[in-house]
């Protein structure tokens, strides 16, 4: 395995009952600086792809690595790099903002200067400091995304893997999103997100990957992928050829 | 690694602390409603705490004082193991948060040994509102010693640990079962009921074991069947030792003490080994859903309004083992109850119930309605679907219907529920009991009545005390002020009542008993549906 690889997914496939594949010998790499993006239908295997990744989700072959670790043998050690985020955070309703960004810190155990560092730092690129002392239940659908983002990024992950991330959030948040990205990036660290904002991922990703009823079925820099055409029409084009 | 698990346990109290809310909510509305959760809950645990200690009294008076520490035990460690058995599935598995969870650096076990304890801690109060009267009560009429005070206070933190550990195993076991199937909600509701079944049926299954020792005397046969009903459940008996040991200062307490304990703790030690092993792989399973994808538009069928919300809610029923289960096992049980009266016969059914008392044949009969009522209105559908809306109360609030139709459609589904199994029930019982067809009549009124009473009283309770914002549907559906404030008062003013219905049926005409029962309740009954009108209009 190359020493920048962040992510790396080897024959990935998860069956469910009845011998069905929600994912089918899923392989992709996702090396330090790439903001990879995962697109395809609904259903086709992003969500199942992306939760297996973040060791929520059981599977049934190949192996998942981050940062050289296994998901099914060293879970531990690949969370404390990865960072995830979900496309409809359920958090806790009933703790307030900063008590949930506590309990996160706590848990990867930030030192209180930095955690109030970051805290104070993302509260306000995303203009939601002032809201942090409000119960979360008091959130709108945005907000929660909000603190969701930064909670990922209270502990700086090497890996940080979003699904559906611009969903729900407004303009200004989704070019903060963006700016944070590709900081992320620079800084040596790996984005992996699911989107069906097609002009987002052109714009953002610098590699990709399109899944279709659980397989890749195209995979590479967007440069290769797309050529002279739009990342629209490619997407069309192998959706309708395969 | 400890210290994390606790941090986890400590956000999972603090998510679901009432005193959170009141805190920093901005809702004075919300606040007020927090203190009126916390006023309700005082009054029930002052209900349990005097319940408990009046038992102890009962049993001093019957010359068995000493019977308290092992009845305390045996108690506490039913309803533990009912309650948790119940909760298992939203709790301990399939919970709502469980993606953002198992994303943190927590091993498997590590999450559900918090979620154990986190439920632990919970039902905790309910527990020690039990066990602490009791304690007060043997110390004070048995004349212990100091030293039972401080050892039964330690080791009733354990008494409810090992029946929980129990019933999560088997929850975990079941939901391993059904995770295996197409249908596995439907696999998982049913095993589930059938244990709950043969939990409700354990208590004569013991008691049948028990007698054949044949003990004449009742005090004596109470004191015996305690004693041994310790030795069939070691940890009870281990507390007793334990307890009745340090009450006369002896040092045999320890041995009792430290064999609670370390079972406790072994036990919890290999029952979170073994489910943190497959806890990701379970919780993977419960969560997939197969998807057919083969469904071809035909020709849909049109519904009123009422039907459509009706039939949502037998969907909402239907879809969740912890709904259904509290939701609908009133209705199981009186089917159950139906065909075992038919069966056996309601004289049999009786014997077996009180125990062999002596009942002259037909006393019971004018209280078929509420001996049916007891069991449908232990619970209602109504109490607790305003506040399953949850996240998508936006759909129905959406919808161009107002909240009273909304609100009627829940009622519908309620009476679509509880009345054919009302009917049901009590023409079984009273085509066992020759009931004369009059009665039958006048009882078949009286459950129709009971059960409209039932679903709009619990409406009321469940639009007041409506919570939209739960983490998981078990707060709403089995700890909810709603349900709390329905449940406890309904069920013991039904028993108070089935006792009263009784005793009249003796001294005046048991036809005249059932028409001013039917006249109160059909009132009853019309106030709370009143009450529901009033409430939508809010």
């Amino acid at each position: 395995m190359e020493t920048n690889t962040i992510l790396d997914i080897k024959g990935y496939t998860k069956s469910y009952g009845g011998g069905k594949k929600a994912a089918d010998n899923v392989s992709l790499s996702v090396q330090a600086g790439d903001i990879y993006g995962f697109i395809g239908h609904n259903g086709a295997g992003k969500s199942t792809t992306i939760r297996a990744v973040v060791g929520v989700l059981d599977f049934t072959e190949g192996d998942i690595y981050i940062d050289g670790h296994s998901v099914k043998d060293e879970a531990l050690a690949c969370k404390n790099v990865t960072a995830y985020i979900p496309d409809n955070p359920d958090l806790y309703e009933n703790l307030t903002g900063i008590q949930y960004l506590n309990f996160i810190a706590d848990v990867f155990g930030i030192e209180e200067a930095t955690r109030q560092e970051h805290i104070k730092k993302y509260g306000d690129m995303f203009e939601i400091t002032e809201a942090l002392g409000d119960l979360i239940s008091s959130y709108s659908h945005g907000m929660k995304q909000k603190v969701a983002i930064i909670s990922a990024l209270i502990h700086e992950p090497k890996l940080m893997v979003l699904d559906e991330p611009f969903v729900g959030l407004d303009p200004k948040a989704s070019f903060t999103l963006k700016q944070i990205m590709h900081e992320m990036c620079e800084q040596g660290a790996a984005v992996f997100f699911s989107t069906h904002v097609l002009d987002v991922a052109e714009k953002l990703c610098n590699k990709v990957a399109i899944i279709k009823q659980g397989k890749i079925i195209a995979a590479g820099t967007m440069e290769e992928l797309t050529g002279d055409q739009s990342l629209e029409e490619v997407f069309l084009e192998v959706e309708d050829e395969k | 690694m400890r210290s994390k698990n606790l941090l986890l346990l400590r956000a999972l109290l603090k998510s679901s602390s009432m005193w959170n809310i009141r805190k920093y909510s901005k809702d004075g509305k919300k606040r007020g409603r927090v203190l009126g959760g916390f006023f309700g809950f005082a009054m029930l645990y002052l209900m349990v705490v005097v319940y408990s200690f009046f038992g102890c009294f009962g049993l001093y008076a019957l010359d068995s004082i000493e019977v308290v520490p092992v009845m305390a035990a045996l108690t506490v460690s039913a309803l533990a193991f009912v309650f948790t058995f119940i909760k298992t599935n939203g709790y301990l598995l399939n919970f709502k948060e469980y993606d953002m969870l198992m994303a943190l650096p927590f091993r498997p076990k590590d999450v559900a040994a918090c979620k154990f304890e986190y439920m632990y801690l919970k039902t905790l109060p309910w527990y020690l509102s039990l066990s602490l009267p009791m304690m007060v009560g043997y110390g004070y009429f048995g004349k212990t010693g100091w030293l039972m005070y401080p050892v039964w206070i330690m080791l009733g933190f354990f008494v409810p640990v090992i029946p929980m550990l129990a019933a999560s195993l088997l929850g975990f076991l079941i939901a391993k079962a059904s995770s295996g199937f197409k249908k596995k909600n439907m696999i998982q509701t049913l095993l589930t009921i059938v244990f709950v079944m043969l939990a409700l049926s354990l208590r004569y299954i013991i008691e049948a074991i028990i007698r054949k020792n044949q003990v004449v005397n009742v005090t004596e046969q109470a004191t015996a069947m305690m004693e041994q009903a310790g030795r069939y459940y070691a940890p009870a008996g281990w507390f007793a030792e334990a307890v009745q040991h340090s009450g006369r200062m002896e040092i045999g307490a320890l041995s009792g003490a430290l064999l609670l304990v370390g079972t406790t703790i072994v036990l919890f030690e290999l029952v979170f080994l073994l489910v943190g092993k497959y806890y990701r792989q379970l919780n993977s399973a419960l969560q997939s859903h197969a998807a057919k994808r083969n469904f071809r538009v035909a020709s849909q069928k049109r519904n009123s309004v009422y039907n459509a919300i009706a039939f949502k809610e037998w969907k909402r029923l239907t879809a969740s083992t912890t709904y259904f289960v509290n939701g609908a096992m009133g209705e199981i049980l009186t089917a159950v109850l139906g065909i075992a009266v038919l069966i056996v016969g309601m004289d049999r059914v009786v014997a077996i119930v009180t125990q062999n008392a002596p009942i002259p044949k037909g006393i019971l009969n004018p209280s078929i309605p509420l001996i049916v009522y007891f069991l449908i209105g232990l619970m209602t559908t109504t109490v607790c679907s305003p506040s399953l809306e949850g996240k998508n109360y936006w759909i129905v609030q959406s919808l161009p219907m107002t909240k009273k139709t909304l609100y009627q459609g829940k009622l519908l589904f309620q009476l679509y529920l509880s009345v054919p199994f009302t009917i049901f029930g009590i023409v079984c019982m009273s085509i066992s009991a020759h009931v004369a067809v009059l009665d039958l009549v006048l009882y078949l009124l009286l459950g129709v009545v009971l059960c409209i009473f039932s679903a709009s009283w619990g409406l009321v309770c469940g639009i007041k005390h409506m919570r939209l914002d739960w983490e998981n549907e078990v707060e709403v559906v089995k700890q909810g002020a709603a349900v709390m404030i329905y449940m406890f008062p309904n069920m013991f003013i039904t028993m108070g009542l089935i006792v009263l219905v009784v005793w009249l049926g003796t001294v005046v005409n048991p036809t005249m008993v059932t028409l001013a029962l039917l006249a109160v309740a059909s009132i009853l009954a019309a106030l709370s549906y009143a009450k529901v009108m009033r409430l939508v209009k809010e």
